[in-house]
């Protein structure tokens, strides 16, 4: 049997199994799905090559799937992270409420997500991009947060963003006769400039929406955070780069045909990458100032997309590189993250950093992997996330787009806020009575989150293990050939770093320190305790507080109110209220009065005999 | 006996006036018949659906040995026998939903499948007929048995939606008979394939005004826009089977008629571009009005008039492809909605309310009610994998062919609207704070049956639509080729 096919069918059974073994044994359920997705996740990295392709007729349309070496680098990424959170998940989820029904709307969100990456054409995009809503939607309220607003938010701008693919989809169907993407491309030159415009979009507001892109963000961040922290690191570690995913092709092969194209991009991808960096601004601004360590993820999640979305739409080779390095990269840090905010919430009941603290003795792998997942998300050499964001500067500046460097470094900036508060506030600090007897999250919990960890450690000694899957995918949206190599990044004007000579020197010095302290010192060396000071010449007593972590950027907070004072939400909800009263003006037309529907029927007889020439001849 | 598309009209009739005497017998006969009556139907419809299939020929069955154009005539054709067989089936299901309906009072129990078995036989036989005189009689026999039951609890809500529907009704059929005599003036014939061949020798203005006629009436059972101020207060204060019938059968007989009429009898342009826009109108009001609606039956009538409001687009961009989406669509909205308006109506049963917010949380006590509603709310908003989205698909691309771009973004803005009610209902089922209200009923077997057979039927079409399209395929060819209707009806016995 096909590969491609089966992949989709372990899932999807996977799904269902998991679904009915609850009813036995809730346990069962968790790790039917985790054993389903390793299998598919076997299957696929070693039997699945470009040579499946399973075409196929359903409802007089020709539909196609096959894979590519652009799709294998997602596919691989669904594949493997989703293995290790649903490992994760085991534990994390134990104890509570209908996991049959959570896990078969996880399994199907990944199966739809396999989905999208093996089509290729948009009705079965299409197909799977709504299965991964509706399954994704269905998680959202499954902790019954906000009496299922945040869901409904979330639908409502999934609505928009599928159907504007629908319209896209009626309209190629009408134009070139087929769903093909590939037809599309070959086709789009065809397409006079409105069209072009139109098709492109509408395709791009339906990834939009997925990828979070301002002004389509704003049901992100309640989403991200109300969902069970296993989902969500899969919600913004994978859903999100669906959204990527399709940007690619639309922005890369598509645009690449577009009319205008030639001496400068296709003007969409210009205001595109501006709201990419405004989003990743705002975004990271607003998650410098959350209390709740979930809602500062999710907003960073979405600040990081920001920059992702900026690189593809700026389409140069390297910028195209670095936002493909940095989307694979991002889902393994913010999951990590995700999944280590989850590991914290279970163990001590809350999220909020303002509560939380000192919890590096009592999780110390779970800081450990906090730890050097927030290194790769700042960007500090020698983890992944520098090799991403040295490529992704330099790409800006070689192309001539200062003013976005600017944007991105503002907030790549900023973004180290929010990264030491994430670290102190939870892990850092003075100890808290009442987590005294706080434990390690169990094994399971640990082993995704440090492997996961190591992994960016890995991709940041020796990007080229990344650099070569996503070589051959650029090549396959149509970028020619990329030069790369294992372990040396260069730049425009001929310098080098090497990534080998980083990783020497840090771990030389690490050594060092390591021997000093340890061997050297350690004679002088003592256990100290966080009251072991002296403040003034005082002893502080047992019950004064020492750290702060309420209002902890104060000066910050007043230095951007003027950017934040009207979030986009406001006027959406605007927008939602006008609408809402709109609906109940139409609504009174239904009086309820036996005698006014009478009345209107002999009105509509009468106006339609009086205009009757008008509107029948 | 031979099997004939006569039976569909006679079989339940007979039934209907048996029923009262055969109660005396044994009480359990009431509950009986009708099912044995429309089983044996379903299978008359398997074979004939099959004869038609294999000949693609109508089957023309005329009544009491009298030829076309004198005698009434049955049309069971490609298309209207595609209509039968789906309204059969659903009448089958709905009886089995409803078996034990008032299981402990045995007298309202016989009136209600009295009515019931009417309401087939007059459904059904506005489909089968070819003769627009005969139309006009199923058409009361399936309108006076919708009164009754929508007036079927003796409260005040009852008596006044059904007061509400017989006043709107009997303007239905005073339009529908006068348009009837004009047209026999003019044309001299009431056989509908003798009118299509005459109707060309009729003066402009009197067609127009016939049509006009015809529409407003049909508009009516059709729940066009603004003539449907019945339908939700019917749908929401008949019993709960019944909601579904309405939607399944008493609406599907309503449009059949108006595209009749429009496809076969008339040649006028203009109304098809009348149903596009009448369409649109009866979409985004009833859509909009949905949204606002704190009733869940109130909720799902107002969504079944934007349904038809989208199936009359359908039929208004007229080719041959938005034809056959707008069967599909009359097949899943039969489907869907019959689900939607079972379950939910069992929810309303057992909470505190009729309220949606009564509703909260009771997905937890009911899992698998629960399951059932959201499997018919994802359909009924056209999301895949399920039968919902390829109909929609099909009208969208239809739409698109004939570059209406504009009225595509229409739907599907509505649609967005649609989405939210809808799933502002499923989250609330699901995770809401359950109230405590500790009665519970559970549904009988045969609403468990029923139900599971309607869900899987909207699976296996969502997966593969393919077992369903080539009848529909086949249906849309068949109403569109007028010429051969005439034909084949007129040739009968010459």
């Amino acid at each position: 049997m096909n590969n491609i096919v089966l992949i989709i069918l372990i899932l999807l059974a996977g799904g269902v199994l998991s679904f009915l073994l609850n009813q036995i044994k809730p346990l069962l359920s968790g790790v039917t799905a985790f054993v389903a997705t390793v299998a598919a996740a076997v299957l696929f990295f070693t039997g699945t090559g470009t040579a499946d392709n399973f075409d196929f007729v359903l409802g007089g349309m020709h539909l196609s799937m096959g894979i590519n070496g652009y799709s294998w680098i997602f596919g691989a990424l669904i594949l493997g992270f989703s293995s290790l959170v649903l490992l994760y998940s085991i534990s994390y989820m134990k104890g509570r409420d209908r996991l049959g029904y959570f896990y078969l709307n996880f399994m199907l969100s990944i199966m739809a997500m396999m989905g999208i990456i093996f089509s290729r054409d948009f009705i079965s995009l299409f197909i799977f991009w709504e299965i991964m809503t509706w399954s994704s939607f269905l998680i959202v309220v499954y902790q019954g947060l906000s009496e299922g607003r945040v869901g409904i938010k979330y639908m409502i701008f999934s609505a928009v963003g599928g159907y504007s693919m629908l319209l896209a989809i009626v309209f190629m169907k009408a134009q070139m006769g087929t769903v093909l993407i590939s037809d599309l491309v070959s086709h789009f030159s065809g397409f006079a400039i409105q069209q072009q415009t139109m098709v492109g979009i509408l395709l791009l507001i339906t990834f939009g929406v997925k990828a979070a892109v301002m002004p389509l963000h704003v049901w992100a961040p309640r989403a991200y955070s109300d969902s069970p922290m296993s989902y969500t690191s899969v919600f913004s570690g994978l859903l999100s780069k669906m959204g990527i995913f399709g940007m690619g092709i639309v922005l890369i092969s598509v645009f690449a045909n577009s009319s205008t194209f030639g001496t400068n991009t296709f003007y969409i991808s210009n205001v595109l990458a501006w709201l990419g960096a405004i989003t990743g601004v705002m975004a990271t601004f607003y998650a410098v100032i959350q209390t709740d360590a979930k809602k500062l993820l999710a907003y960073s999640s979405i600040g990081q997309l920001g920059y992702i979305v900026m690189g593809l739409a700026v389409g140069t080779k390297l910028s195209v590189m670095a936002a493909l390095f940095l989307a694979v990269v991002h889902t393994i840090f913010k999951g990590t993250l995700f999944l280590v905010v989850g590991a914290v919430e279970r163990q001590t009941g809350t999220t909020d950093m303002t509560k939380l603290g000192a919890l590096i003795r009592k999780m110390p792998w779970t800081f450990l992997a906090a730890l050097i997942s927030i290194i790769a998300l700042a960007g500090i050499p020698p983890l992944a996330g520098f090799v991403g964001k040295w490529m992704f500067y330099e790409s800006l500046i070689v192309s001539d787009h200062y003013f976005l460097v600017i944007m991105a470094f503002l907030s790549s900036t900023a973004a180290f806020l929010y990264c030491y508060r994430f670290l102190f506030g939870i892990f850092l600090g003075q100890e808290e009575k009442e987590f005294e007897n706080v434990k390690e999250a169990p094994a399971t919990m640990v082993i995704p989150m440090v492997l996961m960890a190591a992994l960016l450690f890995v991709f940041g000694v020796f990007p080229g293990l990344l650099f070569d899957p996503i070589a051959k995918g650029m090549e396959v949206l149509g970028m020619g050939t990329v030069d790369w190599s294992m372990t040396v990044l260069s730049n425009g004007w001929g310098d080098h770093v090497d990534t080998m000579s980083i990783i020497s020197a840090i771990g030389t010095i690490f050594i060092l320190a390591f021997i000093y302290l340890a061997l050297w010192n350690r004679k002088r060396t003592r256990y100290v305790t966080t009251k072991d000071i002296h403040t003034s010449g005082e002893i502080p007593t047992e019950n004064e507080n020492l750290t702060y972590a309420v209002d902890f950027y104060k000066p910050f907070e007043r230095a951007i109110e003027p950017v934040m004072k009207r979030t986009m939400d406001f006027y959406y909800n605007h927008l939602g209220e006008g609408l809402e009263s709109f609906f109940n003006f139409l609504r009174r037309f239904y009086t309820g009065n036996g005698q006014t529907y009478a009345l209107y029927v002999i009105v509509f007889l009468v106006i339609l005999i009086l205009f009757s020439k008008q509107i029948f001849l | 006996m031979v099997i004939s598309p006569v039976h569909y009209i006679a079989l339940p009739l007979l039934a209907a006036f048996l029923m009262p005497l055969l109660a005396k017998v044994n009480r359990e006969l009431v509950r009986i018949i009708p099912g044995v009556v429309l089983t044996y139907l379903l299978f008359v419809s398997v074979v004939l659906m099959q004869r038609v299939t294999e000949t693609g020929q109508p089957i023309i069955e005329t009544l009491a040995g009298w030829q076309a154009p004198w005698g009434i005539n049955l049309v069971f054709s490609q298309f209207t026998g595609f209509l039968v067989s789906l309204m059969v089936f659903m009448a089958t299901l709905i009886w089995i939903f409803s078996y034990r309906f008032k299981k402990v009072d045995n007298e309202p129990a016989l009136k209600y499948y009295i009515l019931f078995m009417m309401l087939v036989t007059g459904s059904v036989g506005v489909v089968l007929t070819g003769d627009i005189f005969n139309m006009f009689v199923f058409m009361e026999i399936t309108a006076i048995a919708s009164y009754s039951l929508t007036s079927f609890y003796r409260d005040r809500d009852g008596a006044e939606a059904g007061f509400k529907y017989l006043l709107i009704g009997s303007l239905a059929s005073t339009f529908m008979l006068l348009a009837i005599l004009l047209l026999y003036t003019q044309v001299g014939t009431l056989n509908m394939a003798m009118i299509a061949e005459r109707m060309h020798t009729v003066p402009v203005g009197m067609k127009v005004t016939i049509l006009i006629l015809f529409l407003t009436g049909l508009g009516i059972e059709a729940e066009m826009f603004p003539l449907n101020g019945w339908a939700p207060d019917a749908y929401s204060q008949a019993p709960s089977p019944v909601g579904a019938t309405f939607a399944a059968l008493v609406v599907k007989a309503g449009v059949y008629s108006l595209i009749r009429v429009i496809f076969t009898l008339f040649d006028i342009q203009g109304a098809y571009q009348y149903l596009i826009i009448m369409g649109i109108i009866t979409l985004i009001i009833a859509e909009f009005a949905a949204m606002k609606q704190t009733n869940l039956k109130r909720m799902l009538a107002y969504s079944s008039i934007g349904q038809m409001g989208f199936v009359l687009i359908a039929f208004g961009i007229g080719t041959k492809e938005a034809v056959f989406g707008a069967l599909f669509l009359m097949f899943n909205h039969a489907i869907i909605k019959s689900l939607l308006f079972m379950s939910g109506s069992f929810f309303v049963y057992n909470s505190t309310s009729k309220d949606i917010k009564g509703l909260s949380g009771i997905g937890k006590k009911f899992p698998y009610m629960g399951f059932l509603f959201s499997i018919g709310a994802f359909a009924i908003v056209g999301l895949p994998p399920f039968s919902g989205f390829w109909s929609k698909l099909y009208i969208l691309i239809a739409a698109a062919d004939e570059s209406m771009l504009a009225l595509v973004a229409i739907i599907l803005l509505v649609s967005i609207v649609e989405i939210v009610y809808y799933f502002r209902v499923v989250a609330k089922l699901y995770f809401g704070k359950p109230t405590d209200k500790e009665v519970v009923h559970k549904p009988t077997f045969g609403g468990y049956f029923s139900m599971t057979v309607l869900a899987v039927v909207i699976l296996l079409v969502g997966f593969y639509p393919d077992i369903i399209t080539g009848f529909i395929h086949r249906a849309a060819d068949t109403l569109l080729d007028k010429g051969a209707y005439i034909s084949n009806v007129l040739s009968v016995g010459h």
